[in-house]
This record gives structure tokens, C-alpha cells and sequence, in this order.
């Protein structure tokens, strides 16, 4: 622990840390299904303010918070789920980034709008100002709990007949389909899994960081969530989990470079985005790496992990 | 590995080009601070460490630089007029939240918790400062904002002061003056709806129309980043208003008095902080002739106090550029930081909170200085009208 205060990772930068590690597990489900959503954004945002209302407005502890918004953000994603998860790849992200978009704007535009329709003054989300003076109430213990169990519940996973049906979706659908597979179940259950830990992880870091606006959900925090499960690797969960702790801790330990930060912590990415293909956690990326320093000639039987 | 390491040889290479600035031992007295007020300290020890939490990257830069070159003139002053006596040295360390709340809440916790600093200036955003703010209140620790302007940023604790003045401050006396003068009764409201900076400005100025009577004829809004104002603007116009009060960040301030004018529109523009910017003025050239603007401190204040055109003078020999608002407010809050821990005579976190509470009549850039009871800045801010390119007390040109 000490050391870890030392190279500047302190308590709350360690919170951060663990919250964008659940952030980077639910974009890992799923790119691990083969779906390239960027709705985490959007779900998590969700999360916060059902999370943050229930506790505020309606004086709930927080666990009825953190459930209620994992339920609600679980709830809209089978609306957005059956016609969005139609779309691949591109088409998918575009269609997300648009899902994200629009819950930004009606986060935004909601006091106005439900004043307009109920003839009453409303200040629920209060607009662009956002929600402040939150508790911070979210405690360390909580955190790793949840991620204990997160992790633990992706390990099942992995080994159940669902599991298998997701990787076999990731890599044919339609011969997934032809194995009695039921695809369209199996897309739209892995979307309502990440938007409900994408929605805990908004609830929890609401209650961290004392106060939420719409802003803080936009297209910059879906890119983000993405890099935490890219650049930590997508072949096995803890790649992700890696990755949000990483991409979390770096800019802290690198406060000492003063105005050099962004040159090395983006000079650092650069290198394991090269070096490290598949992510940092990619077993087959590293025994590459290692052979092409011991300046060995690669043979045919080492690929990268392609997602 | 070769690779590798020459890589990393390049930037333990760039690292020790750190920014210098030349400095003068045998500097006369500066013109701010408390000589006469406090005696010298004498307790107080070798280095007295402040923290301040700047964005010093990303888009939030633009304000952020200002602000750290701002500081460290001050600082640099300080020293060399040895302010906090013979033996002590004011270091402020610098920490950078690029704009992002996470990192503002992580420089905050860094700066008190482990460094343990005496207070700290910052952090550069509203925003930050309802995340980070509390950090220091929960470690009994001074935190003054030197740019927040949004409402209740104080209220957060009796240890979060601010030297920026709220937008409250700003618009009413603006508005007041503009109604008296031009005879305002009707206008149209132009406003950025999905920013905290600009949605409270917008309140504002809604709450000082309402107050002096002038009727709203239509109110219409724009978003972050919008580049096209024309329907907007069109709808506004057509109602005929006496002016057009915009709220509005610089860069769409900017776009929204040169569209307006290309509508055709020559009447008063009335703007928010945002407006009172060097970049407005030079990139709306002949357009923003009758421009108002309310502000805390302009480069272009015809009558500024001596040590505001002493500041400019250092600023522009120090960094080659003008200084704006951001950097004469930060300029003066590491002033009154220093002042604080001199006349507390200690680096004791509560007795230089009851000692920055005291400070009253303070003469500084942005002109006499005080706290009121709940740690917001007392000054008189300033009303402004653009004639030709150039900002005139708004009193004054109209007066005529």
C-alpha cells in the first residue's frame, strides 16, 4: 500500500481504478460476442442518474440505488437490443454512438421536457448543470466486492453451454445458428449483461465522484470504456480488467513528468498498441514479442488473438 | 530491445527542458500585497508548499496555461521580493486535471493528502471544482478557485473560496447599466443549453432582465461546438429587440456576433464572461463594434489600477503575449494565498483559512479586493462597450 501511495496511486485513483476495470468487463461481453456497441456510455449514464435520483430524491441506501439502476439500464436495453443488434460491425458502433447521443440529450433536455408535459416546474436532472453535492458514500470495499463477483460470475460463464454459444456468435453466426444456437437471444441477453455492469459502474462512481452531468457520458467516455477491453485484450476477461486498471493508473504515475505527461503516456499506448496486438493480457502477443526480441524468425504457428 | 531503449533515451533526453524564467534579485517592492498591513514572518519554514490544480492539457489548455503562467509570476515575485520573509520560499506544485473531474478529484487528493500542502489553488473548471473541492474541505484545507464562476461553489465549505466573481456578479450590474443608458425594454435571449458555464450565465441574465423590467421576446438555444447560428439568429431578429443577450463559451461567441451582424443586425450584442476575451475582439474585427460586456478584469480596462498595468507589463515580458482575465485572476489568488500565509505568520491549514477570510481592501489587478462573509470576491466588475476594436467603460462612451 505504501508503495502504491508512493508512485501516486492513492485510495481514490485506486476506486477509479477498479470502477473502469467493471466499465472495461462490460465492453469486453460484448466485443467477446462479436458485437463492436458502443452503448456503454449511454447505459452507464442511465445508471448514475436512476442511481443518484433513488438516493437523493427518494433517500434510498445505496445498494437500492445500485440495483435499481442496474434494472432500470437492463430494462431499456431490450427496446434498444432487438432492432440495434440487427446491425454489425461499423453499422453497430454508429447506431450505439447514436444510442448515446440521444440519452445524452433527453438527460439533458428531461426537466424541460417532463415540465412541459406535467404543467409543473421539475428539477430532476437539472439540465447541463447536472446533479452536485452527491455523498460519497461508494466505499473501496464495495467496489472489490463487486468485482469479485463479477469476475467470478465471467469464470462460470465461460464454462457454461452460453458462454460456448457466445464465442461460437463471435465466430460464425451463421453456423452458430445452424448448431440450434438461438443467435438473437444470445446477442440481446450479452447487451442487457453489459448495460447492467456498465449501469453499476455508473451508479457506483456517481457516488464517488459527488456530482454527474450529462457530459460526463458522451462519445469521449464511450471511447474510453472501448480502450479499457482493446488495449487490455479481449481473448480472456482479465485483459479488460487489466486494461481499466492501466489505462486508470497511468496518467497518475506519470504525474511527475510535468507537461511531458501526454507525450509519454501516449508514447507508452503507442508501444503496446505495436508491440502488443492482441492487448496486454494476450498470452499469443507475448511469446510473439519475445521471440522477435530474442530476434528468432516467427514461425506460421504464432497468430495474434483476433476479437 | 535497441529500440526500446532508444526510445526512452529520447525522453529522459527532453525531460530537463523545463521552463526557466529569468528573475531579478534586486527587484523594487511590488506593488501588491500587505507590507505595511502584516509584519515579515518569521515562523514560517525554508519552503511553503501550495498546490494547484490547473488544466494544463487538452482543450481546457487554453485557460489552464494562462493560469500556471499566472502563478508562477506571481510566485517568482514573491520570492524575489522575499514577501514571506528572508529564509521561506512559496513553491506552488502544479498538477494538471486536463479538464476531467476523475484526475481533479486524484491532483486534490495527491496534492493534501500526500503532499500536504498548505492550500491549493483550482482547480480550473466549475465542474472540477463541485468533484474535487470537497476533498480539501473533508482535510480542513484552503481551496481557492481562481476561474469558477458558477453558483454555490462556495457553499461547499467554510474552507472553498474563490477570487473569480460568480456570474451573479457580473451580468446584474451589466444589465443595470446597459438598461439605464441604451433604455432597454425589449430583447431577445440567445443561450448554450447543454454547458454549465453557459446555462448559468443564462439564468443570470434571465433573473437581471426580469429585475429591471425588460421584457424577453423570445429566447432560443445552441449546443457545445455548433458552428451554424442563422436560425437561431434569424428567429431573434425577426422579433425586433432593443439588443441581443448572448451566453455563450468564445468560440461560439465568436461565430454568433459575426453571423449576427451578417444578418444585418447592428444593434447592442450583450455577453457573458465568455465574450471578455482578447481572441473575440481580434476574431470578430469590425463586427464587434458595440459589443457589451460585462467582466471581472480586461486587458483593455482604460482605467486600471497601477498594479493591473504593472501586471501586464511583467506578463508580456515574461511570456510574449497579453495576459486575460484567467491570468489576472490567478495572478492575484496566488497573491492573496501568499498574503494569507504571511499575515498568519504560520503553515497551520486553519489559521491561514481564518487569515485568507480576513483579507479585506487588498489592492490587486482587479482592483480593491475583499471576501464577503461567505468567501466570495468583492470587487467591482466591470461594464464594457467595443469602440473602435477596443473595450471602453460602457459608462463613459455612452455618457457623452
Amino acid at each position: 500500500m505504501e508503495f502504491l501511495r508512493s508512485i501516486g496511486i492513492t485510495e481514490i485513483v485506486m476506486q477509479f481504478m477498479l470502477i473502469n476495470a467493471i466499465l472495461g468487463l462490460s465492453m469486453y461481453l460484448v466485443l467477446y460476442t462479436g458485437m463492436f456497441s458502443l452503448a456503454n456510455a449511454g447505459f452507464m449514464s442511465i445508471g448514475a442518474y436512476t442511481g443518484v435520483i433513488l438516493t437523493q430524491n427518494f433517500n434510498q441506501p445505496l445498494w437500492v440505488g445500485l440495483i435499481g439502476g442496474m434494472v432500470v439500464a437492463g430494462v431499456l436495453a431490450v427496446p434498444i437490443g432487438l432492432p440495434v443488434l440487427r446491425l454489425k460491425d461499423i453499422y453497430l458502433a454508429i447506431a450505439t454512438i447514436g444510442f448515446g447521443e440521444v440519452v445524452r440529450i433527453l438527460i439533458l433536455n428531461f426537466d424541460t421536457l417532463a415540465g412541459s408535459i406535467t404543467g409543473e416546474s421539475v428539477r430532476l436532472t437539472r439540465g447541463a448543470l447536472g446533479i452536485t453535492g452527491i455523498p460519497k458514500i461508494t466505499e473501496t470495499w464495495h467496489l472489490l466486492a463487486f468485482l469479485v463477483v463479477t469476475g467470478f460470475i465471467m469464470i462460470r460463464l465461460h464454462r457454461s453451454r452460453f458462454g460456448r454459444a457466445m464465442a461460437a456468435v463471435r465466430q460464425d453466426e451463421p453456423a452458430a445458428a445452424n448448431m440450434g444456437i438461438n443467435v438473437v437471444y444470445t446477442k440481446n441477453m450479452v447487451f442487457i449483461m453489459s448495460a447492467v455492469l456498465a449501469a453499476a459502474a455508473g451508479v457506483l462512481k456517481a457516488h464517488l465522484t459527488r456530482t454527474i452531468s450529462p457530459g460526463d457520458y458522451g462519445f469521449d467516455q464511450a471511447v474510453s470504456i472501448l480502450a479499457f477491453a482493446v488495449l487490455g485484450g479481449t481473448s480472456t476477461w482479465v485483459g479488460p480488467l487489466v486494461g481499466g486498471f492501466v489505462l486508470t493508473a497511468l496518467p497518475e504515475i506519470l504525474r511527475d513528468f510535468k507537461q511531458y505527461r501526454g507525450i509519454v503516456n501516449g508514447s507508452i499506448l503507442l508501444l503496446v498498441i505495436v508491440y502488443l496486438p492482441g492487448g496486454m493480457v494476450n498470452p499469443a502477443g507475448w511469446s510473439q514479442m519475445w521471440a522477435r526480441l530474442r530476434g528468432k524468425k516467427q514461425g506460421d504457428t504464432l497468430t495474434t488473438e483476433v476479437s | 530491445m535497441k529500440k526500446l531503449l532508444s526510445i526512452l533515451m529520447v525522453f529522459a533526453l527532453l525531460l530537463p527542458v523545463t521552463a526557466t524564467f529569468g528573475q531579478d534579485d534586486t527587484m523594487e517592492q511590488p506593488l501588491v500585497g500587505f507590507w505595511e498591513q502584516c509584519p515579515t514572518p518569521e515562523n514560517l519554514p525554508e519552503t511553503v508548499n501550495v498546490g494547484a490544480i490547473f488544466g494544463l492539457s487538452e482543450a481546457v489548455a487554453v485557460y489552464g496555461t494562462a493560469q500556471q503562467n499566472a502563478v508562477q509570476l506571481a510566485v517568482d515575485e514573491i520570492n524575489a521580493s522575499h514577501y514571506l520573509g528572508e529564509n521561506s520560499a512559496l513553491v506552488v506544485m502544479f498538477e494538471d486535471s486536463a479538464g476531467n473531474r476523475d484526475q481533479a478529484i486524484a491532483a486534490m487528493t495527491k496534492l493534501v493528502e500526500e503532499d500536504g500542502v498548505v492550500a491549493v489553488l483550482g482547480p480550473t473548471l466549475s465542474s472540477e471544482a463541485f468533484a474535487a473541492d470537497p476533498v480539501a474541505q473533508e482535510n480542513s484545507t484552503v481551496v481557492m478557485g481562481v476561474s469558477n464562476t458558477a453558483n454555490g461553489i462556495t457553499e461547499m465549505g467554510d474552507y472553498v473560496f474563490r477570487d473569480s466573481l460568480p456570474e451573479g456578479a457580473v451580468i446584474p450590474g451589466t444589465i443595470a447599466q446597459a438598461a439605464e443608458i441604451l433604455g432597454l425594454a425589449k430583447v431577445g435571449l440567445f443561450y448554450g443549453n447543454d454547458d454549465d458555464f453557459t446555462v448559468s450565465g443564462y439564468e443570470v441574465f434571465k433573473a437581471a432582465l426580469e429585475e429591471n423590467g425588460i421584457e424577453i421576446l423570445s429566447e432560443e438555444t445552441f449546443a457545445k461546438g455548433d458552428v451554424d447560428f442563422n436560425a437561431q439568429l434569424t428567429n431573434l431578429i425577426a422579433a425586433e429587440p432593443d439588443a441581443l443577450v448572448v451566453s455563450a463559451l468564445a468560440a461560439e461567441a465568436t461565430q454568433i456576433i459575426l453571423q449576427a451582424r451578417a444578418l444585418g443586425y447592428e444593434g447592442p450584442i450583450i455577453g457573458g464572461n465568455g465574450f471578455n476575451s482578447p481572441a473575440v475582439l481580434r476574431d470578430t474585427g469590425a463586427d464587434s463594434e458595440g459589443l457589451i460586456v460585462g467582466g471581472a478584469w480586461n486587458y483593455g480596462n482604460p482605467n486600471p489600477t497601477e498594479s493591473s498595468v504593472q501586471f501586464v507589463e511583467m506578463y508580456e515580458a515574461a511570456y510574449e503575449m497579453s495576459p486575460d482575465q484567467f491570468a489576472a485572476q490567478a495572478y492575484t489568488g496566488a497573491w492573496l494565498m501568499a498574503t494569507a500565509i504571511r499575515c498568519a505568520d504560520s503553515t497551520d491549514r486553519t489559521a491561514v483559512r481564518d487569515s485568507l477570510a480576513g483579507i479585506a481592501d487588498f489592492d490587486s489587478p482587479l482592483g480593491v479586493f475583499s471576501f464577503d462573509e461567505d468567501r466570495n470576491p468583492v470587487h467591482d466588475p466591470i461594464a464594457q462597450i467595443v469602440v473602435d476594436g477596443k473595450f471602453q467603460p460602457l459608462a463613459l462612451v455612452m455618457g457623452e
